[in-house]
């Protein structure tokens, strides 16, 4: 979707030590850039928002047929939109949808990706070749136009689906990087040690490959999590995917293709509201990325 | 250099190889679409005032290029004309083969996109060479964090961002379209027509360049970062060459490795293409493959989205070629 | 070649777009030689295709009615008489029973300077027959052209005879409302022996069927490969000719051979592309178009078009948006459920949400829009339908008389299943999908609750409606003139009503897009009618002698609400005073319902400063 950030392959954290040290190290890490914490409470407030905003609000957007298009005011802070409704209310309520899918879409496709690149690997030979041809091609077929033909035989009714579908069509990247990791494993005599032992296959997997690529998944998990923000949206607000409830995407599409908010200021922040958000989120994944990757890779500390 | 012409061909075969298996994949992905294209247009003479009876009737004739084939059967037509470099003739450009449709569209979509890259390709370098040097200052870590935050930004946010600034409230610069609408000039080689066409573009390759820019720095750096940790630059400190004659090993160094992405950055930009020319309202090969979707048109949404595919597939046996010549320790 | 140029000419741009430093090129519109300057508008029904071929019978050929596209006549949209229309290649007709004559503009020319002929008419009805736009070959209506002969009577004058046993209240509306297209450059797609074919299809007779079907059959070969056609260059017999199409406009220039154009001021035509409304607004915001089409449009926007300077000029548009109901499930198929949907209802507010400029609440369900209806019942009759003004309690009535039940707040189904409404709209479709989110509002706030779906598109949309995935959904109504279209589209196919020839048989079985279940007969006033059967006999009947019939037809439909219509659409145009003036104006519906091109051809649009 966007060029990724390259990141170096982390070392694998060693031994874990005893868990007190392990949680003053991630305090300290977070600490030291004030960024870190801005980017860590972007993200527990957007979480907040996705859990109990609906909750606060209530599903159903009040309308207001007679108060179309307002400017902010006491009443409504953010004014309101094509049927009257709370700009504020409906960027929240709207929230849920898109962080539930998103988050749901980097899971599906951290799963799948780690177990592909996890079973390529570890077997190499004939089941990696195959695996990583099928990889080859996920990644081969452009993720936004395939999305776009799909929408049409579709109907993405829930996160889930819509999810689902997404982490489908974008695991190709997490797997190649997770095998690469799992070979440089191997090269270490990680292994070999392990079988010595007479260990069975799916315990080293288990046991001892996941929880040294584990850091690793986990940034990229929240790296695709970028990625997935931009085509999840990106599709509402081409307008070719129904939707049953309010959500950005949806707000963007609304104020642009309807509302005029490129051409005349009234819907102005109808439209600002929706894209001010997934502003802040990106800004919360990046910096809050920033300490992960520190923590991770240790070599970042000594500058 | 016959290893490298065996490293060519093999490369060929799997693109094309892969070319065939999205071919095939499309083709019945887009066959298991609801609706027909005569269906779609039926309804849209109704709704400009035609009678059921007409209206049907208009559509069978027209949209009797649907062919009443067996999928199979119609399958290997597909593949045997893509053997012979046809695309099949477009449903609802009636009788206008696909291949001249896309040819129209390809221009707006690759110069945006090439020239977006290009142009975010200097800056980028160029910026992620300062951080590097600069990285334990706070301009350095600065630039970093600013090119992460705006490669995460998505396309089309970027694009209403920019339209918002430039047009909607500065009304600077124009937004929709690719030429003036009162040019009425042949389109060619004048003045006239390139300046406007070059004056509508600013936009979208602005958009192109921005969403590129951030990888471009970060790749910069780091690959910089890991020159400069190089025997050779230890070395040459203590040795005290120039620090001119440095910086140029440096450079050189470390911007190889991009050129590879440069590549492969072209097939992920023209798979993306579909949002920007969606918000730029520009003709090109996203804007067509919505379109037909849309009318149902089988023959130009395989073929719009075959050309993207290959595009990438493209890409990436150019990167992976660059690649091996670049480094040679790929080369075996 | 022009493919290559674009190329050269887009790298040139960016060979500059390094160095150029936002210039902004300013290409005024140059004054062509009669002082009339440039006339830059839209073509609501065809955005620009760029490739596609300059032939009015291509689904997205680049022909612009009225411009370069020409016919007989152009119709008034008279919900009156069908037949009334603008004079066009035919300066004036007479209707005789079953036989039309036209008297032909003695002076029309091609583009080309050839002149217009009896035989470029003639090959036109022909091609007309082949396309579709007319009905040809037994096993359909008998609503076609049903030409039996075209034959000049004189040397402008041209008579079109009806075929034998058909009798079309239509038939000159048909004739008028054919493309006439240059023998020159279409005749040798037509075979020579295409009139043997045609009168062979229109055998009746059951002994020939095999026959009239085989020529069927060689009728839509010749029409597919029409369709297909694409002319090197455009030849027209309109006022202005296609020059070139870019991605962006088609450039027409005047015709200097049209035959009236002493009345045509712009040296030459700009029609824009657009593919999105929005792209039409930000056109107007800058100033760009003359006149621009009927698109929907929210308030905020529209304000600042008239602030621009723009003027609208509102014509009445034959078309409604309704809400639709699959009568065949529960608990659709009562119509007190029906009825109490439709006080429920504030249309008003879902009009102001929905369609705020170009939309008029509606009120009585009729099956024609209000003004139609107005027309042919009279004000007294109209008064009496029922309007389903909002009513909350009048609503909960009718549906405890239907059997269900309120319970907590919410309703449920006589079976003791919470009454739960998926509103199904379309994509695309911006004013359905904001008036759905009043609806569903107003719904759920009754007890019912509603929530809004979408589908992908409208090809989507059509077929999951025939496979009666949805039971409620929005639906185009009242579409035409023609009072018969309108009440066709309610109880004709997607009712179940097939009519053949006089013949109405009403079916239940789904698919063929019978997707409604109404039922076959209503009892109205105490007597019992078949819509479907009235609906189809409404075509051979005059002016007077279908006034009856629709008046039952409407009352039915008010006592049935078989859709609930929730605005009319208003045919807004807006125009703009910069190079020229003199425009229609609000009221002239026939005026607005054609394109500017059959203005300038009336005396509108003359050059300012004149």
């Amino acid at each position: 979707m966007t060029t990724a950030t390259l990141t170096k392959p982390p070392r694998p954290a060693d031994a874990p030590s005893a868990r007190r040290s392990r949680w003053t190290g991630i305090r300290r890490v977070l600490t030291r850039k004030p960024g870190r914490i801005i980017g860590l409470s972007i993200l527990v407030f957007f979480v907040l928002m996705g859990t109990f905003g609906p909750m606060v609000y209530g599903d159903q957007l009040a309308i207001d047929p007679d108060a179309i298009y307002q400017s902010p005011s006491a009443e409504h802070w953010l004014g309101t939109d094509f049927a009257g409704s709370d700009v504020l209310q409906a960027t929240v309520v709207g929230s849920r949808y898109v962080l539930l899918t998103c988050s749901l879409a980097a899971l599906f496709a951290s799963t799948i990706g780690t177990t592909v690149g996890l079973l390529a690997g570890f077997h190499r030979g004939l089941s990696d070749s195959a695996l990583m041809r099928v990889t080859d091609f996920v990644l081969t077929v452009p993720g936004l136009p395939l999305l776009v033909v799909l929408t049409t035989m579709w109907k993405f009714d829930s996160p889930l689906e819509m999810g689902f579908v997404l982490g489908v069509v974008g695991w190709g990247g997490i797997a190649r990087a997770v095998r690469s990791q799992a070979l440089s494993l191997r090269e270490r005599g990680f292994l070999e040690a392990a079988r010595g032992l007479g260990l069975p296959s799916r315990h080293i997997i288990v046991r001892e490959l996941l929880p040294n690529i584990a850091p690793y998944v986990a940034m990229h998990l929240l790296l695709s999590v970028i990625g997935f923000v931009e085509a999840q949206v990106g599709l509402f607000f081409l307008g070719i995917v129904p939707f049953t409830s309010t959500n950005w995407g949806v707000m963007i599409n609304q104020a642009v293709f309807s509302g005029g908010a490129l051409q005349s200021p009234e819907a102005i922040f109808y439209l600002l509201a929706p894209l001010t958000c997934i502003l802040l989120l990106i800004m919360g994944v990046v910096l809050f990325l920033d300490a992960i990757d520190e923590l991770f890779n240790p070599r970042l500390r000594e500058r | 250099m016959k290893g490298l012409a065996r490293t060519v061909a093999i490369r060929l075969v799997g693109g094309a190889v892969m070319v065939w298996i999205v071919a095939t994949f499309t083709f019945f992905l887009v066959h298991a679409l609801p609706g027909k294209p005569g269906d779609v247009a039926y309804e849209k003479y109704v709704a400009m005032g035609m009678n059921s009876q007409e209206a049907k009737a208009k559509a069978s004739i027209i949209y009797g290029y649907t062919s009443q084939d067996p999928l199979f059967t119609q399958y290997t037509h597909y593949i045997s004309d893509l053997l012979h470099g046809h695309l099949g003739i477009s449903i609802s450009y009636s009788g206008v083969p696909v291949a001249d449709v896309i040819g129209d569209a390809l221009p707006w979509t690759v110069i945006p996109i090439l020239s977006g890259l290009l142009i975010s390709f200097c800056i980028g370098v160029s910026s992620g060479v300062v951080a590097a040097v600069k990285r334990s200052s706070r301009l350095g870590s600065g630039l970093s964090l600013a090119a992460s935050m705006i490669a995460g930004i998505p396309s089309f946010v970027i694009a209403i961002l920019l339209i918002t600034v430039f047009y909607t409230n500065m009304g600077a610069l124009p937004y929709g379209g690719t030429v003036s609408e009162t040019l009425l000039v042949d389109p060619g080689w004048n003045v006239e027509y390139v300046s406007s066409v070059a004056y509508h573009a600013i936009l979208p390759v602005a958009t192109y360049v921005l969403i590129s820019y951030g990888g471009w720095m970060l790749s910069m750096r780091s690959s910089v970062v890991s020159v400069l940790g190089d025997d050779f630059i230890l070395a040459s400190e203590l040795r005290g060459i120039t620090p001119s004659t440095r910086m140029r090993y440096i450079g050189r160094n470390a911007i190889l490795p991009l050129f590879t992405t440069l590549a492969l950055s072209f097939g992920t930009l023209f798979g993306g293409a579909i949002l920007i020319e969606a918000t730029f309202n520009y003709p090109g090969v996203g804007q067509l493959l919505l379109n037909s979707i849309g009318k149902r048109d089988y023959p130009l949404m395989t073929g719009a989205f075959l050309l993207i595919t290959t595009a990438v597939v493209l890409a990436n046996i150019v990167a992976d070629l660059l690649y091996s010549v670049i480094d040679p320790r790929v080369r075996r | 070649m022009v493919r290559f140029k674009h190329f050269v000419a887009a790298s040139a741009a960016l060979a500059t777009l390094g160095t150029l430093a936002a210039c902004a090129p300013d290409s005024g519109a140059k004054n062509g030689a009669n002082g009339g300057g440039v006339f830059t508008t839209v073509d609501a029904n065809n955005p620009i295709t760029p490739g596609a071929p300059m032939n009015p019978y291509s689904p997205n050929g680049n022909t612009f009615l009225s411009y370069n596209s020409m016919r007989l006549g152009f119709e008034k949209k008279n919900p009156m008489d069908a037949n009334d229309a603008f004079p066009g290649l035919a300066k004036s007709w007479e209707i005789k029973g079953d036989t039309l004559v036209a008297h032909m503009q003695p002076d029309a020319k091609w583009s080309d300077g050839k002149p217009v002929t009896v035989e470029d008419i003639k090959m036109s009805m022909a091609i007309a027959l082949t396309q579709g736009t007319a009905s040809v070959g037994s096993g359909q209506l008998s609503e076609g052209l049903n030409v039996a002969s075209v034959t000049a009577v004189g040397k402008h004058d041209i008579e079109f005879k009806q075929a034998a046993g058909t009798n079309n209240a239509n038939f000159a509306k048909q004739i008028l409302g054919q493309s006439i297209v240059p023998k020159s450059v279409y005749g040798h797609l037509v075979p020579a022996d295409i009139w043997d074919t045609i009168a062979a299809s229109q055998q009746v007779d059951a002994a020939q069927a095999k026959a009239a079907q085989a020529a069927v059959d060689k009728l839509n070969e010749t029409g597919k490969a029409i369709a297909a056609f694409a002319p090197k260059k455009d030849v027209s017999a309109g006022p202005f000719v296609v020059k070139r199409v870019n991605p962006g406009s088609a450039i027409l220039v005047r015709n200097k051979y049209f035959y009236d154009l002493g009345k045509i001021a712009p040296s030459q035509v700009v029609i824009r592309h657009y593919s999105g409304n929005e792209q039409i607004w930000g056109f107007m915001k800058n100033g760009d178009l003359d006149a621009a089409p009927f698109t929907a449009i929210p308030t905020n926007v529209l304000n600042q078009i008239l602030a621009k300077g723009y003027k609208r000029a509102d014509g009445t548009s034959y078309v409604n948006a309704s809400i639709a109901f699959n009568q065949s499930k529960a608990p659709y198929d009562k119509k007190e459920v029906r009825q109490a949907l439709a006080y429920i209802l504030d249309r008003e507010a879902i009009t102001k949400v929905g369609q705020p400029v170009g939309g008029m609440a509606s009120t009585a369900p009729a099956g024609m829009i209000r003004k139609s209806t107005e027309q042919w019942l009279g004000a007294d009759e109209v008064g009496k339908l029922n309007p389903y003004a909002h009513d909350e309690a009048k609503a909960t009535e009718l549906l405890k008389g239907a059997g269900l039940k309120q319970k907590g707040g919410k309703w449920y189904l006589a079976n003791g299943k919470q009454w739960k409404i998926t509103l199904q709209t379309v994509n695309g479709f911006s004013d359905w999908i904001a008036a759905s989110t009043v609806v569903a509002n107003e719904l759920t706030a009754f007890g019912i609750e509603t929530k809004p779906a979408l589908s992908a598109d409208f090809g989507a949309y059509q077929t999951d409606m025939a496979a009666e995935k949805f039971d409620v959904g929005w639906w185009l109504t009242a579409v035409g003139a023609d009072p018969r279209q309108n009440f066709q589209r309610l109880y004709g196919e997607s009712d179940g009503f097939v009519a053949n020839g006089d013949k109405v048989t009403h079916t239940e079985k789904k698919g063929d897009g019978n997707w409604m279940h109404g039922d076959e007969t209503f009892t109205v006033d105490g007597q019992s009618i078949n819509p479907g059967q009235l609906t189809a006999s409404l075509a051979g009947l005059d002016t007077e002698a279908k006034k009856p019939v629709i008046t039952q037809l409407v009352k039915a439909t008010n006592q049935e609400v078989p859709v609930i219509p929730m605005w009319d659409y208003t045919n807004v145009k807006f125009t703009y005073d910069k190079n020229f003036t003199n425009w229609p104006k609000n009221g002239q519906d026939a005026i607005l319902a054609n394109q500017p091109g059959v203005w300038m051809m009336q005396g509108y649009i003359q050059a300012k400063g004149k």
